[in-house]
């Protein structure tokens, strides 16, 4: 049972990582025919990086769950640096041009 | 010397460690001691218990952040979403420059809104997505 879950969530985690990662290819996801701007990119790559590998390593709690206190620490590391990397990465973004005119 | 620094300096020790000795106990509280206290230029005399109060709003709202996070990827892969806007949200009036983090935090990360910026009247600037359907 616990293998099950544990096989569910590293399973999420690799479809998020896969689905989140493909815009970066820049394959005919643009109505328009355009590439994706970089923060359309940031929205996907969050799903992917931040939400795909904490459901990895939730995976791997359940599996190795006597190391719990170094994948706790883990979880933590990448909810918090990969969301303050995408805002970082949003910020200089804007700073270095206008960025409503780009998008629209 | 805040509480709830201590205790969180403390709580990554004993994580990174994993070891609940007499000894390890003693290094990790003097280490939290003797690390420099985060933000504590930009504390501006509220009680310690009303700081408490709003701490533990805030470990709410993020455990409602993350099933909603979830929530929000699997719409975006279920239902396309291609229109991109930048919207401007008034945000809560913040004691700490901790607390403004959280709320950044809890903006961008879910999937579907990104703070692009802060600005000094405690407005977010949020980029987000959203389906075409709904224009």
């Amino acid at each position: 049972m616990v293998n099950i879950i544990s096989t569910f969530c590293i399973g999420l985690g690799v479809v998020f990582w896969l689905w989140g990662t493909l815009p970066l290819l820049d394959i005919g996801v643009a109505p328009s025919g355009e590439n994706r701007s970089i923060l359309f990119k940031l929205h996907s790559l969050s799903v992917s990086d931040t939400l795909g590998s904490m459901s990895i390593v939730v995976g791997l709690l359940f599996r190795l769950s006597r190391e719990w206190p170094l994948l706790l620490l883990a979880l933590f590391s990448l909810a918090i640096w990969n969301t303050v990397l995408s805002y970082v990465l949003a910020y200089t973004y804007c700073d270095s041009g206008t960025p409503s005119g780009r998008l629209n | 010397m805040s509480l709830l620094d201590f205790s969180f300096k403390l709580m990554l020790w004993f994580l990174l460690t994993a070891d609940s000795s007499l000894v390890n106990i003693a290094i990790g509280v003097a280490v939290a001691l003797l690390l420099p206290q985060f933000g504590a230029s930009q504390h501006r005399g509220t009680s310690t218990f009303g700081l408490l109060k709003v701490w533990l709003q805030m470990l709410g709202r993020i455990a409602i952040a993350i099933p909603q996070a979830y929530f929000e990827a699997f719409e975006m892969m279920l239902n396309p979403h291609n229109v991109e806007e930048v919207t401007v949200v008034q945000g809560e009036p913040r004691e700490t420059a901790g607390l403004v983090f959280l709320d950044i935090f809890l903006i961008t990360f879910t999937p579907k809104t990104i703070v692009l910026n802060y600005t000094t009247h405690g407005q977010y600037v949020v980029h987000s997505v959203r389906p075409r359907r709904l224009s």
